[in-house]
């Protein structure tokens, strides 16, 4: 269902899809003028335009453009019904999202020099320390589970992954 | 006879009962935990499949989708908190039911119109899939061309939303299908010279990413809730409660079924259309919506009713319905399998050990549903403080595992950023990963169209088929702009009402 909610009075009624379709018409733009003819190769000779490389890339930022003007305009003119779609909510401390973004970067940072185990003890406990958890006996788990993952990808599943960094 | 033994023989492997029924047990614990969603299970489940046989990934990815289409409706009716939005109908009337002291009546009833549901789809999966695929034996690849526009199409003009986010998220998936080496001349298409990117963006990641974490960085970025706990009390279903209700469950299956197999429709349109023709029909349409056993039954019937008959475009025409079924379409291709015509052709015993292991399932639902019941509050009671953690760590070891490269985990990471933000600004990431794995497709067909056709461009209109497909391409187009301008003008009415805005 399309659900439209338009309220008078403010001059932009849905922000996000102003910032949103800014972003999309500057992305677009990008993509047709500069991404397409300097990173997509194209042979010298073609029997047909549509048969190119660029053709369908080239295709898709029109319609981009296009699409996200209409998003624009829509955010303009039409409100978000924001209690239906859930975009607001009320936001918790900032630094439980910091310490969620910290155990991600672990994860990534880490996890070919650590291995799966120690990255995902790691981040477990930093993950456990953001809501915070307040049981002393579920910091326990921080070890377990990543053990016992870890096993279950490489032991019974045949996936391989850096276990330890020894 | 010999394909009889072949399939027998491919079915009766022990690891696919056990596929079965860890797929339905996972599927529905995660259904039935609130915030986590059965979509996010099958794509963490997806790298489990890798050293599986193709017989039981499938089949365990199956399980659960199943699993959770029944593990959504327990939260509707016992926290109102519906699993998946197809459940959202069933809480209209299960949790009145429950706040009645009704819950267990309720949740059997949910549970054995489900089993029904599921098992007339998959039914009709076995009937229609073969016979849908013989049909599309006669196509080439113009047909296919207008067939992906036209599947594009209708999923971008039913999905729920906006329809111009819709396409925004469509393209936005077909412009990233693109990223790699060019099938046909095989030059670099936007990999900006990163080898990890010339063998274009992996499914499992984006997947994985596009999910799972926005649901992890939603949680920590939220103020903590209360968390919410729940019994399943009173009685159960008698047989005179449930026959009263077969014929709502029979109608609301059948719904669901044609809903299923149409793609981008989905599973809550069919339990409410559902649940309104019951509405409709019953002798005490004023008992809706205050806690009637028969709307559980309907709504149910009507969402348990897609989960086999979205299979149908799948398997007989390789074409994904929703998000869940372009996930199984990935364990295809990850097992060097694509879903269609030919995979009936060339494959037939494992299609037809997929649909005995697709009928186990419902028997299997049957129990583990019975199970879930009893033991719910053990399962709801385990907090998402420590199930996120675990849920992350499951999303990094999947996405490593794709290629043993730390590469992956961080494209991971930016779906789920990329996810976050369609979240924030209401962009729907289900057309996202339909346009993800329909563009090479779209862009295959017409490339093969054009050489067949010696550049000839009429070849596109070369038959009654493709006939067919373009006036179905250009009635979904006139649908979603109907529906586009419906949408504008309620929304110019309720603006012109006094007191209607801030």
């Amino acid at each position: 269902m399309m659900k439209f909610h338009s309220t008078g009075g403010a001059l932009i009624k849905d922000p996000w899809d102003v910032v949103a379709g800014v972003v999309l018409l500057g992305f677009s733009l990008l993509l047709l003028f500069h991404l397409v003819p300097n990173y997509i190769g194209q042979p010298p000779i073609m029997q047909n335009p549509m048969m190119s490389p660029r053709w369908l890339p080239t295709i898709v930022g029109w319609l981009l453009l296009m699409f996200s003007v209409m998003m624009i305009i829509q955010g303009l003119l039409v409100a978000d019904d924001a209690e239906d779609s859930g975009r607001r909510f009320e936001r918790g401390p900032w630094l439980r999202f910091a310490l969620m973004a910290l155990s991600l970067v672990v994860y990534v940072g880490l996890f070919e020099m650590l291995g799966a185990v120690i990255s995902g003890i790691l981040a477990t406990l930093i993950l456990f320390i953001a809501h915070p958890v307040r049981t002393w006996w579920i910091y326990g788990l921080a070890i377990v589970f990543p053990v016992g993952v870890t096993l279950l990808f490489t032991g019974v599943m045949n996936v391989p992954l850096p276990m330890l960094p020894f | 006879m010999e394909n009889i033994t072949e399939v027998l023989q491919l079915f009766l492997a022990t690891e696919n009962f056990v596929a079965i029924a860890v797929g339905v047990v996972v599927g529905v614990t995660v259904g039935s935990i609130p915030g986590l969603t059965a979509t996010m299970a099958v794509a963490l489940a997806l790298p489990f499949t890798f050293s599986m046989q193709p017989v039981a990934a499938i089949l365990l990815l199956v399980g659960i989708y199943k699993g959770g289409m029944y593990g959504g409706s327990i939260t509707a009716i016992l926290i109102r908190t519906p699993g998946s939005p197809a459940s959202a109908c069933t809480l209209l009337d299960g949790y009145p039911m429950a706040q009645q002291g009704e819950a267990k009546k309720a949740l059997k009833m949910a549970l054995y119109s489900s089993v029904v549901a599921d098992f007339i789809s998959n039914i009709a999966l076995i009937f229609f899939a073969a016979y849908l695929a013989k049909i599309a034996l006669n196509f080439g690849a113009p047909e296919f061309f207008w067939l992906i526009c036209f599947s594009l199409t209708i999923i971008i003009s039913l999905a729920s939303g906006s329809m111009v986010k819709g396409l925004i998220a469509a393209l936005l998936g077909i412009l990233l299908s693109l990223v790699g080496l060019d099938s046909v001349f095989g030059s670099q298409r936007l990999t900006f010279g990163n080898y990890n990117l010339m063998d274009s963006i992996s499914f499992i990641p984006l997947l994985i990413g596009l999910f799972a974490i926005p649901e992890i960085i939603e949680f920590y970025r939220k103020k903590v809730v209360p968390h919410l706990r729940a019994k399943a009390s009173g009685a159960g279903v008698s047989f005179s409660e449930f026959k009263g209700s077969l014929k709502s469950i029979v109608r609301g299956s059948l719904i669901g079924v044609i809903i299923g197999a149409i793609p981008g429709t989905g599973a809550t349109a069919a339990a409410f259309i559902s649940y309104g023709d019951a509405k409709r029909r019953s002798p005490h349409p004023e008992r809706f919506g205050k806690g009637e056993l028969e709307g559980v039954a309907a709504s149910e019937a009507g969402n348990n009713g897609v989960a086999g008959a979205t299979l149908i475009p799948l398997l007989s025409l390789g074409i994904p319905g929703d998000v869940i079924t372009a996930i199984i379409l990935g364990a295809f291709m990850v097992h060097g399998l694509t879903p269609g015509p030919i995979l009936f052709q060339e494959n037939l015993p494992l299609i037809y050990a997929i649909f005995l292991g697709i009928m186990l399932s419902s028997v299997i639902l049957l129990f583990v549903g019975s199970a879930a019941i009893r033991y719910f509050s053990l399962i709801a009671d385990i907090p998402k403080s420590i199930l996120f953690p675990i849920v992350l760590m499951f999303c990094v070891y999947g996405s490593y595992a794709v290629n043993n490269d730390t590469f992956d985990v961080w494209l991971m990471l930016a779906f789920g950023v990329l996810g976050y933000v369609f979240n924030r600004t209401g962009i729907p990431a289900a057309p996202f990963l339909i346009g993800f794995i329909l563009g090479p497709m779209f862009e295959d067909n017409l490339r093969r169209s054009l050489l067949i056709g010696s550049n000839d461009l009429s070849i596109f209109v070369r038959g009654p088929i493709t006939w067919f497909f373009i006036a179905l391409t250009v009635g979904s187009i006139l649908l979603a702009t109907y529906r586009f301008i419906t949408s504008w003008h309620k929304a110019k009415q309720s603006a012109g009402k006094p007191g209607a805005g801030t």
